[in-house]
């Protein structure tokens, strides 16, 4: 991807748009159907949904989630509460890890409200589930993959790239 | 290279028609690439596009209608260099200026051989009152609307015929000179004929 450098603040900022991003490994004690994980990720957005209305937000641009497995990849999202949640993907066997980046688009609250409504959500719900919030890294999402690599391999590259998110970043070449 | 814009507010469509639309037009040995810029962080959507095979340019950090418009530029020229697509089709933030991108577009110009193509705004039939009547969110929605070369009303098949009409009116009433078509994702309508604006665009 891409890496720009941040100039002035973006044209969505005089509309009073707001964005968050994270990525996050969650595990559960057992292996999990798609099914469950689908309706977790589904209660997730709309409880992130809810906790920016509650917060004060006046539209909800989306919540964005993509969950990433050695069985596949699965995406949820939502533009409302009202609209409900909508999933879609497979996953070719139950799973006890999972790596999931959420992208809450928010407007009528600052940034700072979007993370705690997102952090929060995401924590009750997985935790409710039985799921136990292992490692999160925020303003980061999972990127580099070779999708052809064996199933090993792939939660291989997503373990790496977790722990490559706490390296300090280094400083830019003049 | 033709670069065509599909736009429109946050949840309205566009990744979903990303995809389809660019499986039908790579159907024909046309080179396709796609450009999707998100705010937030996390390129959520340029990682669903990338595993279903095509070429995907993510561009984070910003808005590429303001912030970060000199490395969309970069980008396009890029892909020209690199690939030289027929047809690069860009997914810019939900918040963006069509207007805008389109001039970032033609900055890279200067140094690669591009066509406009058109700004085909999609406007989501579920919440025409979420997005229209709102202050702040309301003008940035009119402008999307007002830029539209094309405006593709999305999620048809989820409203009634009178809603449909309603707002159909409405964004007449905003720009009297595009043309507006419905769309759904789920079941196909409307897709062919953008397909065919696309292809037939003079710029």
């Amino acid at each position: 991807m891409d890496t720009p450098k941040r100039q002035d603040p973006g044209c969505y900022t005089e509309h009073g748009v707001s964005g968050y991003g994270i990525a996050v490994k969650l595990s559960h004690p057992t292996a999990t159907e798609e099914a469950e994980i689908k309706s977790m990720a589904e209660e997730m957005m709309l409880n992130i949904a809810e906790k920016c209305m509650a917060r004060g937000a006046r539209c909800i641009g989306h919540i964005k989630s993509h969950v990433r497995t050695d069985a596949g990849t699965l995406k949820a999202d939502t533009i409302g509460v009202n609209h409900g949640a909508f999933s879609s993907g497979s996953l070719d066997h139950a799973v006890a890890d999972l790596y999931m980046a959420v992208n809450s688009i928010v407007q009528g609250i600052h940034q700072e409200e979007v993370r705690h409504a997102t952090l929060e959500g995401i924590h009750q719900v997985a935790e409710a589930r039985g799921w136990s919030v292992q490692t999160e890294k925020e303003h980061a999402y999972f990127d580099e993959f070779d999708f052809t690599a064996s199933k090993e391999d792939y939660k291989r590259q997503l373990e790496e790239q977790l722990a490559a998110m706490d390296q300090p970043e280094k400083p830019e070449e003049v | 290279m033709k670069i065509t814009q599909v736009a429109g507010f946050l949840g309205c469509g566009k990744t979903t028609l990303m995809l389809r639309l660019s499986r039908e037009l790579a159907g024909a040995d046309r080179k396709i690439a796609l450009v999707v810029n998100e705010i937030g962080e996390i390129p959520v959507d340029g990682k669903v596009i990338e595993e279903s095979g095509m070429r995907v340019k993510d561009i984070g950090g910003g808005c590429i209608c303001c912030e970060v418009a000199s490395t969309f530029a970069k980008t396009v020229y890029g892909l020209y260099k690199d690939f030289n697509p027929d047809h690069v089709l860009v997914e810019p933030t939900g918040v963006a200026v069509p207007h805008q991108v389109k001039m970032a577009a033609r900055m890279s110009g200067r140094d690669a051989k591009i066509i406009m193509g058109p700004a085909i705004v999609l406007f989501d039939a579920t919440r025409p009152g979420e997005l229209l009547d709102m202050d702040m969110l309301g003008q940035l929605v009119t402008t999307q609307v007002k830029d539209a070369d094309v405006v593709a009303i999305s999620k048809v098949d989820a409203v009634d015929e009178s809603q449909l009409e309603t707002t159909t009116d409405k964004i007449r009433e905003l720009n009297a000179s595009a043309e507006i078509l419905r769309l759904s994702s789920f079941t196909g309508l409307g897709l062919k004929r953008i397909q065919e604006i696309i292809l037939q665009w003079k710029g």
